[in-house]
């Protein structure tokens, strides 16, 4: 262990100056960049902290990748500016940038071994090869591969792969570290396997890191921040807790996490009815008294409770499916007042065993955990 | 998306192959101002401006060159696609990786031998005492030698030779990226063999078939020694007239005039045949 | 498919076709080793003289010298030149792009005698005769889209992040281009050089209108020797370039994969 961390000091950030300390590690003013008639990101404005692991999440075509390639310079952008470390780098080529990157596929160079992949980037900085040799056998020891240097990227598993792209992102002491989708192509149970690794080694190293995926639970588990897009714009930036429980944006609500939607009826600010019941919200777009009072009230499985039919205060509901899960049950059912199916997360077996299927239940809302959006507002 | 924003290397890179277009073109305007020139008898310089090149061109001789070119071009394109097709399917599609690599030499190996080195085996094939007379006689099945050299049929037999490595190249290609999945398809939809060849494999192939016959005619049209040898003057063809008008007669002009004149006859029926086979191309999709 | 009857007509269709290509290589051999002067089938007797000719003739041997010098400048420059602008031609867009890509790629259209007459007269035109520089001009021109399709192809297969990557690492571009590019694109480079060295060695066409007695090359010296000699000299030497050029594509399709390069194999 205690040589884990005098290697782990090897790999630590140069030393900051301390005016510098609070300067955020990336800062993205207002960036736009658009291909042909396509705008891919609109006006984008992000700081990433110093040591922070912050996440870039949403579908594939959002801009999270465009956003990746501008902060390490595979971009020019058409308007706006992007400080690293609180120097204006628009202009500097990717390889002045100090940017460490992992990319889906890893991008190993196939024709050189292991450990020349890792000292690649020493190599470049004219490190001498001492150095070279000790630092690149303190970063494979780091990834868990140590006396993996003299094999070539083929014969390693894709794990591995991913291990040494780590490794080499790492070594050159990057100012800030990103990662494209680097789990995508592994299988369910090496993918958390590598994911808590993964965050291990950010804390450890202290690197502030970017991430892109378009996996809301890995973005979730893993991230200080994250930034929610979608259609080349930021929708919300917050914590995991923030974007799950108090999601600002009719988007972020149905794309972060499993969620139930009902037609609800504005009363004030702060609350809505649905079927007569009358519920407080957490958070919501804009009270508008002139305009139609429709809106979409967004639950959570896990916030709806379920109840006998006819109880006061309930919706009427029927029950479709159940869905055992291990640690909960998914109980599926229909109702008026949603307009596909709705669902909820219930623990505990004999609640499930209450309400077989075709039983008619009462669906009870959360007294304020839903968050509720104008339907119309952009709709897609 | 992955571009790097700069393009390193752009004018260095393409530079030098300018450098050589530009040559390439230079010499294409060369032929086409010595067309326009007179041909002066006895001498390497020619005359002034003239149209004369081209006037003389409808002459029985040459109409009837520009024909001959055009049947051999024609069944050399056809006859190598027939023969071409089977084995560029079973190159394609056979299991073994050593009867692939053997295929695939023996296709391609008389590609790198030159025309000459092909042309003189022909004769050695073709020939009054040749292989081919050689053992028919000796079989008893003819009785007098079969006049083979010197005939439009032994100079199509060495060009179908010739081309049939290329073709073999661009069908090969095609096939290779047909999905074998449309064929299982089409099987497990009760088409039998040869309907599913007609209907799926061949439709799918024909970007290669139509990229393969443009290649051969193309190079039929250029083949030199070929109809030179073997046609040995019985044949003629646009190739030996333009060398013999070049080197025997030393009319440069006039040979000029009749190379460009093949350039256009060979570019218009490309062309022709492009637009004739569009619709075929567009039964392959993407491939 | 198994043993039905188009399987079997697949596979004569395959060995006769296989026996045209591969027959008039076998005579010619046969015929090499002919004892007579002339050439008749079945030989009756056996010898190496003609061997012996094919590698002492005079014009054979100075064809040779002149077509390996040509082969080297004309395949070098050719991928030089045309590993280049293929990758421009894969990775920029630029002014004149096509037109410039069309030029280029005409060569295989353009029949050579023409081309060959063309450059003939340019050369004359601005007094250069028929110097080993215009010779390796026609060659280069002839050569060049073979090999800027071989090394195009490779550089389709080459994935960009490994470039991204190494310039993300520090690398400014012209090392990534010696440090990455250029070693996972050497099987494309060496084959493209190899086809282009074959075809310029065996280049006839053109050749015959570019050369003068002094600078001929071997094909050049060849066909000057078939319309004067009917011996089997030619028989031989042709024997000995088949044996060459077979072996030269077995070692190639051992080493960088014949099938990938030609883009018709597309197993890993």
């Amino acid at each position: 262990m205690s040589t884990m961390l005098t290697n782990t000091q090897h790999l630590a950030p140069a030393a900051q100056s301390s005016s510098r300390r609070n300067t955020p590690a990336v800062k993205i003013d207002g960036v736009s960049k658009a291909f042909g008639d396509t705008t891919a990101l609109h006006e984008a404005w992000l700081t990433v902290e110093k040591g922070e692991f912050l996440t870039l999440l949403g579908p594939s075509g959002c801009g999270k990748t465009t956003i990746l390639n501008l902060i390490a310079g595979f971009l020019e952008s058409d308007r706006g500016e992007i400080f690293i470390d609180g120097v204006p780098i628009t202009d500097e080529p990717a390889y002045r940038r100090d940017v460490g990157i992992v990319f889906q596929n890893y991008a190993l160079f196939p024709h050189m071994t292991v450990a020349k992949n890792v000292g690649y980037g020493l190599k470049m900085r004219g490190v001498p090869k001492a150095e070279i040799a000790q630092r690149v056998r303190e970063a494979l020891e780091l990834v868990k591969l140590p006396g993996y240097g003299d094999r070539k990227p083929r014969e390693l598993s894709g794990g591995q792969q991913q291990r040494v792209a780590l490794a080499r992102a790492l070594v050159i002491r990057p100012k800030v570290l990103l990662l494209d989708e680097p789990f995508s192509a592994l299988d369910k149970n090496l993918r958390s396997a590598m994911q808590v690794e993964l965050k291990q080694i950010q804390r450890r190293l202290g690197v502030s890191t970017v991430f892109v995926t378009h996996d809301q639970s890995e973005a979730l588990s893993m991230s200080d921040r994250i930034a929610v897009m979608s259609a080349g714009m930021i929708r919300q930036i917050g914590s995991p807790t923030e974007i799950y429980r108090q999601p600002t944006d009719r988007f972020v609500a149905s794309f972060v996490g499993d969620t139930n939607v009902f037609q609800a009826e504005r009363r004030s600010p702060s609350t809505v009815s649905v079927g007569g019941v009358t519920v407080g919200v957490r958070s919501t777009d804009v009270y508008d008294p002139t305009a139609e009072p429709v809106a979409d009230l967004f639950v959570r499985p896990e916030d709806l409770a379920v109840a006998d039919a006819g109880t006061p205060g309930t919706l009427a509901g029927r029950v479709t499916a159940k869905v055992y899960q291990g640690g909960y049950t998914d109980l599926y059912m229909e109702t008026p007042f949603a307009e596909g199916s709705v669902m909820a997360r219930l623990n505990g077996q004999d609640a499930v065993a209450r309400w077989p299927d075709g039983a008619n239940v009462g669906l009870v809302l959360p007294a304020s955990a839903g968050v509720a959006f104008s339907a119309s507002r952009d709709a897609g | 998306m992955s571009a790097l924003s700069d393009r390193p290397f752009l004018r260095l890179f393409v530079s030098p192959a300018a450098l050589i277009a530009v040559g390439f073109s230079a010499a294409v305007i060369a032929i086409l101002q010595f067309s326009l020139r007179a041909y002066i008898p006895g001498e390497l310089e020619p005359g002034g401006f003239s149209l004369g090149n081209f006037a003389q061109m409808g002459k029985p001789i040459y109409a009837r060159a520009f024909l001959d070119t055009l049947l051999i071009c024609i069944e050399t394109a056809l006859i190598t696609l027939v023969l071409a097709y089977p084995l560029a399917f079973m190159l394609v599609r056979a299991k073994s990786r050593v009867l692939k690599s053997a295929l695939l030499v023996t296709a391609v190996t008389p590609l790198f031998l030159g025309e000459v080195v092909r042309t003189y085996s022909w004769i050695i094939v073709l020939g009054n005492s040749g292989f081919v007379n050689s053992v028919l006689l000796n079989l008893g099945l003819i009785d007098r030698p079969l006049q083979m050299m010197f005939t439009t049929f032994g100079v199509v037999v060495a060009l179908v030779h010739v081309t049939l490595p290329v073709m073999v190249i661009m069908l090969s290609a095609a096939i290779s990226h047909i999905d074998q999945g449309y064929e299982k398809a089409a099987a497990s939809l009760g088409a039998s063999p040869a309907r599913t060849f007609l209907t799926v494999t061949l439709p799918l192939s024909m970007p290669g078939i139509i990229a393969g016959v443009t290649t051969a005619f193309a190079w039929t049209f250029s083949a030199f020694a070929t109809p030179q040898l073997i046609g040995g003057g019985q044949v003629n063809t646009i190739s030996t007239l333009v060398y013999q008008l070049g080197f025997a007669s030393f009319n440069f002009p006039f040979a000029a005039a009749l190379s460009l004149a093949g350039l256009a006859f060979t570019i218009i029926v490309l062309a022709l045949f492009k637009r004739a086979t569009r619709p075929l191309e567009q039964l392959g999709g993407q491939a | 498919m198994n043993r039905s009857p188009l399987d079997w007509a697949l596979r004569l269709a395959v060995v006769a076709v296989v026996a045209f290509l591969v027959l008039p290589a076998v005579v010619v051999v046969i015929a090499g080793f002919n004892d007579r002067a002339i050439l008749t089938f079945p030989p009756q007797a056996f010898s190496l003289k003609w061997f012996e000719r094919a590698l002492t003739y005079d014009d054979f041997r100075h064809g040779f010298r002149n077509g390996l010098i040509v082969m080297l400048w004309a395949s070098s420059i050719a991928l030089t030149v045309g590993a280049a602008f293929a990758y421009a031609l894969h990775r920029y867009d630029f002014a004149l792009k096509h037109v410039l890509e069309s030029v280029l790629m005409s060569s295989l259209i353009i029949p050579h005698f023409t081309i060959g007459l063309g450059l003939l007269m340019l050369a004359s035109q601005m007094g250069f005769g028929r110097t080993f520089a215009v010779v390796v001009f026609c060659h280069v021109v002839i050569v060049l889209p073979f090999v800027i399709r071989s090394v195009y192809i490779s550089l389709q297969n080459l994935d960009q992040r490994l470039e991204l990557a190494a310039a993300s690492l520090g690398a400014p571009p012209w090392k990534v281009l010696v440090t990455i590019v250029l070693p996972l694109l050497a099987p494309g480079l060496i084959s493209g050089w190899l086809f282009a060295a074959i075809l310029s060695f065996n280049e006839f066409t053109g050749s015959l209108f570019v050369t003068s007695q002094a600078t001929q090359t071997l094909p050049v010296a060849m066909y000057n020797y078939v319309r004067e000699y009917a011996d089997p000299t030619l028989a031989a030497l042709s024997a000995i370039y088949i044996v060459i050029t077979a072996t030269l594509l077995t070692v190639a399709n051992f080493y960088l994969g014949l099938g990938k390069v030609l883009n018709v194999d597309h197993a890993h």
